[in-house]
Formats: C-alpha cells, sequence, structure tokens
C-alpha cells in the first residue's frame, strides 16, 4: 500500500513541479515572446495535467473512496481541469499567451490543495452516492472555466490600461506599445472571456442541477438554502449577469471583464471561503 | 384615458424589457442571496445581538435578514424578475428570431468585405450560392428595388436558444408551483420498536432497528471518526394496507405511495428512573424522552431536560469524548427550579442524581431513535423536464452562434463583378470576425483570379 501511495504522491510532485517551472516559463513566454519558452511551457502544462488526472485515477483506484470528496481532491480537480481547459483554448485560439497565468495559479490551488490531504477516509453517508460521481466534477470544472475566464479577463484589463496610458501620453511607441501589440486586440480578448464563461455558465448550472437533484434524494428537498448552495447561486446569478450584459455593446468590453473578475472573486469564496468559514451541509473540509 | 392607459403600458414593457434592468434586478438578486450566506439564517435575535453591534443587529432584523430567502424583499426580486422575463421573452427574444430579409449599407456594417469575381453575372451569382450553400448556409434571394440581393444564413434555428432557456425557468417555476399547490412534506421521529402515523398519508412506520456505523480512521492530522452509515430497518403499512419491511438509508429513500421517505437524523432516547423517598414513580420512569425534552418532578416546581447523549466520556478526565461510538455513555441533563436553572450535570448511565426533597433520578440505557423527512412532491417531473430545457437552452445559446450574411454582386471593370458581402450575428461582430475572414478568403481563392479589399 506504501509503494501504491508513493506513486500517488510521485505523481503530484510531478505535477507540480511541471506546473511551476511551466508556469514561469510561460510567464517569461508572456513578455518576451521566446518561442522556446512557449515549447517549453506548453509541453509542462500537457505533462502535469496528465499527471493530476493520473494522481486522481491512481487514488480511486487503490482506495475505492472517490477523490473528490475532501478539499484536497477537489482542488486537485480543480488544477487539472483548469490547466485542461486552457490548454484546450490555447489550442484553439492560440492563446498560448495566458498560459503563465492558469499555470500558476493550478499551481497554487494544488499545493494549497495539499495542505488539506488527511490521507484517505471512507465518506459519510451524504457523500455516498453516485451524485458525487456527477455534481462534483461538473461543479469543480465549472469553477476552472471561470478561473480561465477571469486570466484572460485580466490580460484584457491590463491591456486596456496600459493601451489608455499610451493613449494619453499621445504617443505610440516604445517597448510598452511593441509589447501591447503581441496581444491580441481587445475585442478578440473580450471573446475569448466569454467562450471561457460560454463553458462554465452551462457546468455550473449543470452543476447546481445535479446538486438539488441529489439534494432531493438525501435531504428531501432540491433546496436547502445551505449557504454553499447560495454562494453558488450568487455565483450563477454574477455570470448569467455578464451574459446578459454582454448582449449590450455599450457593456460589453472594459465593464463586462470587471464582471468576469468580480464572477471569479465570489467563486473564490464560494468555493473555498463556505467550505473554510462558514459550516453548512457542504462542510467537508478533510 | 386609453392615451393614458398605453403610456403607462408602454413605460412598463420599455422598462421590464430592458436588459440592463433585468441585470440590474440580477445584482439586487444576487446581493440578497449572499447576505443570506453571510448572515445566520432563522436564528433567536439574541444570537444576532450576540454576534453584530446592536445597530446592525437590529437593522438586520428589521429588514428579515435573519430570514431573507423567505422575505418579502427576496420573493418580490424574484417576483419582478419573473415579470422582466416574460417581457423579455415577448417583446424581446420573440421578435429577434424572425429578422426581417432586408437590405444593407454594406460599408457601414463592421464585417464587411468586397470581392472582384471574373465571369458572367449569372455565373458568379451561380458560385456566390454554390460556396454558401456547400458549408451549410441557408440561401434566400430577394429584389430590392430593382437590386437582387442574396441572405445566407447560418444556425438560424439556434435564435430560439434564449426562448429555450426562458421557458425552461417557466417549466421549473411550474414544477415547483405544483408541490406549493398539491405537495406536502414533514419531519417524524420513530423509537426503535414504536410506530407513527404520518398525518397526510395515514401510512405507519414502524421502527424495526436502526444502527449506524463509524469508522475510526486515522489520518495526517490524528485520530477521526468517521460516520459511514446510517440505516433504519422500518416496516411501513401504506394505503393498501399491506405491511412491507423496507430499509432506509441516507441517499437512498423509500417510496410508499408515491411519498419518500427519507433517513435524516438518529439519536438516543432515554429513560429516567425516578424516585420518591426511594419509591418508584412508574408514571415518570416509563417515560421515554428525546434529546431536548423533559419531565416536570410532580408536586415540586423542579423539572428535568434530557439535554444530550454522550456515547463515551474519558476515563481520565471525566469529560465527553470526541469519539462518537457508545463506549462509557452519559447523559447532559439541565435541572431547572420554578424555570430557573440549578445547573447542569454530566451523569453517568445508571447513576443515580439527588434533586432534593427525596427526589433521585437514574438514567437508564438508551434506545435509538431515527428522524425521517418525508414528501410527496407532484411537480418532480416538471422540474426534471425544466432543468433538461434550461440547459438545452443554455447550450444552444452558447454554442451555436446564427450569423446572417448579406451579399450583392454589383458590376465592377473591366468585366468583372464586385461581390460584396456583410455580416451581422445575434452577439455581436467580434464573435465572427475571424469566420468571417475565413470565408472571404476561401471565396476568394475558389472564385479563381479574385481580388478581395
Amino acid at each position: 500500500m506504501n509503494g501504491h501511495l508513493q506513486a500517488d504522491e510521485l505523481l503530484m510532485i510531478v505535477a507540480i513541479a511541471s506546473y511551476v517551472v511551466g508556469a514561469l516559463a510561460l510567464l517569461v513566454y508572456f513578455f518576451s515572446r521566446e518561442e522556446w519558452l512557449r515549447n517549453l511551457g506548453v509541453p509542462l502544462a500537457i505533462v502535469g495535467c496528465a499527471a493530476q488526472f493520473g494522481q486522481l485515477g491512481v487514488r480511486y483506484a487503490l482506495t475505492g473512496i472517490w477523490p473528490l470528496l475532501n478539499l484536497y481532491g477537489s482542488l486537485s480537480l480543480f488544477a487539472a481541469m483548469s490547466v485542461f481547459i486552457f490548454l484546450l483554448m490555447a489550442w484553439r485560439y492560440k492563446a498560448w499567451y495566458a498560459g503563465g497565468f492558469v499555470l500558476a495559479l493550478a499551481a497554487i490551488a494544488l499545493a494549497y490543495g495539499v495542505t488539506w490531504n488527511e490521507g484517505t477516509m471512507p465518506a459519510v453517508p451524504s457523500l455516498q452516492s453516485y451524485w458525487a460521481k456527477i455534481h462534483v466534477p461538473i461543479v469543480v470544472s465549472s469553477y476552472a472555466a471561470f478561473l480561465v475566464a477571469f486570466v484572460f479577463s485580466v490580460i484584457y484589463l491590463i491591456k486596456y490600461y496600459a493601451e489608455r496610458r499610451i493613449a494619453l501620453a499621445g504617443t505610440r511607441s516604445g517597448e510598452l506599445a511593441a509589447w501591447l501589440d503581441t496581444l491580441p486586440s481587445l475585442p478578440a480578448l473580450d471573446v475569448t472571456v466569454y467562450r471561457a464563461i460560454a463553458i462554465g455558465l452551462p457546468l455550473i448550472s449543470i452543476g447546481i442541477i445535479t446538486g438539488a437533484a441529489w439534494a432531493k434524494e438525501a435531504w428531501g428537498a432540491y433546496w436547502q438554502w445551505d449557504p454553499k448552495e447560495t454562494a453558488a447561486l450568487a455565483t450563477w446569478i454574477v455570470y448569467l449577469a455578464y451574459m446578459h450584459l454582454h448582449t449590450r455593446m455599450s457593456w460589453r468590453g472594459l465593464r463586462t471583464n470587471w464582471v468576469s473578475v468580480a464572477g471569479f472573486m465570489l467563486v473564490i469564496f464560494t468555493y473555498l471561503g463556505v467550505n473554510i468559514w462558514i459550516s453548512g451541509l457542504h462542510s467537508y473540509k478533510t | 384615458m386609453a392615451a393614458q392607459l398605453d403610456a403607462y403600458y408602454n413605460g412598463f414593457v420599455r422598462t421590464f424589457g430592458n436588459v440592463l434592468f433585468a441585470v440590474s434586478l440580477f445584482v439586487v438578486w444576487g446581493l440578497l442571496t449572499l447576505v443570506g450566506v453571510i448572515v445566520d439564517q432563522g436564528k433567536d435575535a439574541a444570537v444576532y445581538f450576540g454576534s453584530y453591534p446592536a445597530p446592525i443587529a437590529r437593522a438586520s432584523l428589521r429588514l428579515s435578514f435573519d430570514n431573507v430567502y423567505h422575505s418579502p424583499w427576496y420573493v418580490g426580486i424574484i417576483g419582478l424578475i419573473l415579470v422582466s422575463l416574460a417581457v423579455c421573452t415577448f417583446k424581446r427574444v420573440i421578435p429577434a428570431r424572425l429578422p426581417p430579409l432586408r437590405p444593407v449599407k454594406i460599408e457601414k456594417i463592421p464585417l464587411h468585405a468586397s470581392i472582384e469575381v471574373p465571369g458572367e453575372e449569372a455565373g458568379v451569382r451561380a458560385r456566390l450560392e454554390a460556396f454558401f450553400r456547400t458549408r451549410g448556409w441557408q440561401l434566400r434571394t430577394r429584389a430590392f428595388d430593382g437590386t437582387e440581393w442574396t441572405f445566407a444564413d447560418k444556425h438560424n434555428w439556434a435564435r430560439r436558444g434564449v426562448l429555450v432557456a426562458h421557458i425552461g425557468f417557466v417549466i421549473i417555476a411550474a414544477g415547483t408551483t405544483l408541490y406549493w399547490w398539491k405537495g406536502f412534506s414533514g419531519e417524524t421521529v420513530v423509537v426503535t420498536g414504536q410506530s407513527v402515523e404520518i398525518p397526510q398519508t395515514k401510512a405507519i412506520v414502524r421502527l424495526d432497528k436502526f444502527a449506524y456505523t463509524i469508522t475510526p480512521v486515522l489520518t495526517k492530522g490524528g485520530l477521526v471518526y468517521q460516520p459511514t452509515d446510517y440505516v433504519s430497518h422500518v416496516t411501513v403499512t401504506g394505503k393498501d394496507g399491506i405491511a412491507r419491511p423496507m430499509v432506509v438509508r441516507v441517499n437512498h429513500p423509500i417510496d410508499v405511495d408515491s411519498t419518500l421517505y427519507y433517513q435524516a437524523s438518529y439519536g438516543f432516547a432515554m429513560r429516567f428512573k425516578v424516585t420518591h423517598n426511594g419509591k418508584d414513580v412508574p408514571a415518570l420512569s416509563q417515560l421515554l424522552l428525546l434529546e431536548g425534552q423533559g419531565l416536570e418532578i410532580p408536586g415540586t416546581r423542579l423539572s428535568l431536560s434530557y439535554d444530550n447523549f454522550v456515547p463515551t466520556v474519558d476515563k481520565t478526565t471525566q469529560m465527553p469524548s470526541a469519539d462518537p461510538r457508545v463506549t462509557n455513555p452519559a447523559v447532559v441533563i439541565s435541572v431547572a427550579n420554578g424555570g430557573a436553572s440549578e445547573g447542569t450535570v454530566l451523569a453517568m448511565l445508571h447513576s443515580w442524581i439527588d434533586l432534593g426533597g427525596g427526589w433521585r433520578v437514574v438514567p437508564q440505557s438508551p434506545v435509538l431513535y431515527s428522524g425521517f423527512q418525508y414528501r410527496y412532491d407532484p411537480g418532480i417531473p416538471l422540474v426534471g423536464i425544466g432543468a433538461l430545457v434550461l440547459v438545452a437552452g443554455l447550450l444552444i445559446s452558447f454554442y451555436f452562434l446564427p450569423a446572417r450574411l448579406y451579399a450583392r454582386v454589383d458590376p465592377a471593370a473591366g468585366g468583372r463583378w464586385t461581390v460584396g458581402l456583410a455580416a451581422t450575428t445575434v452577439k455581436g461582430y467580434d464573435m465572427f470576425d475571424s469566420q468571417f475572414k475565413d470565408l472571404v478568403a476561401e471565396f476568394s481563392a475558389e472564385t479563381q483570379g479574385a481580388s478581395h479589399r
């Protein structure tokens, strides 16, 4: 068993190391656009992501306990899905420039998750349900999509305010302007944010619905006004507002990207804050 | 009068059909929802005064933030959202799915291009139509003022996505309304060996046995006692009068005459042998108390409350242990005299407690009880269908981009023809920018000798 657990931990170490080195490479790539850094960072992202899914699979195979029932496991999936969704989007829309930020956040999530690793524990009765295998991955994946949207929104805002500074200075020259030109246009960045949220919003909707179905089966009511449920509802409302605002030309861009940033802050509160600070039916910290 | 009503109606439609108004409602809804996450719900007023400064506690109570989800604000805002949803559906969403075929100023649309194509006019038109038709675009031609326009639509059906999502909400609302109208729910507690009758259905539930499993797990942080199973073995007699043995577990409710029974809680019921001057008082000794219940000592102002069961008392510290397995059990009892607390005591089972005046109580062995929730909800199928429709609407809205291309063919110099193309989508121009550029490049490449600007 120890040998197996060592394999589990080894994969986790590979993932964290890949993310850290990959994040550094892609962060430098973000500023320098040195192709070799991208060629180093992207394979590391793929290796880290694969190692994480492998680690979750090994853990499940060895213990027989669904690995996402505690904060350690769910943060592990959150990091893996963030990188996975980013890789898909970057491959599809040539958005590798954002990889450093995504990998850095994934590494932080993973490292934080490791601090909650208490070993393997059997699930409490309320978590012994097939819904755990549906609801939890869907909700965590939605959070991961929102992380990716957040990263693109931050890049949008960096570019927006830097462009504004240049416009105020009245001259478009120098290193900053040249670097900004390497980034996609603001409308293109905005569309990328929209696409990431278009992944996250249906997922969180399905997550809330499957959670309600599970609650119905476990506790007899779709909705208990539990802090986690209501915080997830608030998060859903924010992204729903984003989608509605995005239909308005005058709101599309700067303002919707601030909504995306605020939405992700709420995701963090819903995901971690409620679990840690507020007790309720979803208080499964360890 | 009619004009005034008309003005009111138009104002109402303008306000409730405005997306920004809907978003403002979302913001208020989201904030109120967050209030309920942060502020403890359904507690006694003293709890709020203990947790917050007095002015904030007072304001929270006055604004119903202690029960925000059932407050007039919360219900009202959801009502306003539903009205806004209905108005938007009929005034914005439904009309938008049938955009009229009409000419546009191609150069004024941000996504536009001009491609010069050699050949006869009829040939150019045929190549234009073939190009889009083979790529799945639905083509229609119309003549306006002697000029023939070609309109190409893709994913036109997906314009209904928002409508479908809105309908999903309405179906969910109908399902939950059906529950409020026809359904019911409740809670009951059954002590091992006893039966209860469910008032709404007259079903009889007898608890034959309740069992729970607690697994000690050595974690990195120390020993943790993890509950891993709660199971009630019951005999249920439904409408047909037949008694059926059934098993209720968490996540595994049972269905009796379409009413579902859920495992909700468990606990330890206690009997306290009560003696007065050494003589048993059977009327009191036979009482079975659930946690939180109490008994009055006759002829005195004394009362005893059974607060909770302690499965294990640490033998070294004589304090309740974290071990939830029953190994060295005790009970916590509060005694009051004339309503004033006389104190709380941790009493081992079968040990006596002297209440004074010759009265003594002795906690006996515990009897397990099981708590059930029951619920009849005829709205379940509707809510399920509504959820599916809602998700389908979201997926259609987000993953299928309805786009319309406007094309006209005009003569150019040198016996060539200019194909003017412009594109609009329901989500603005940026979303379709790269696809439009690809289309133009492909069309230019296919119409050999063509050039575009």
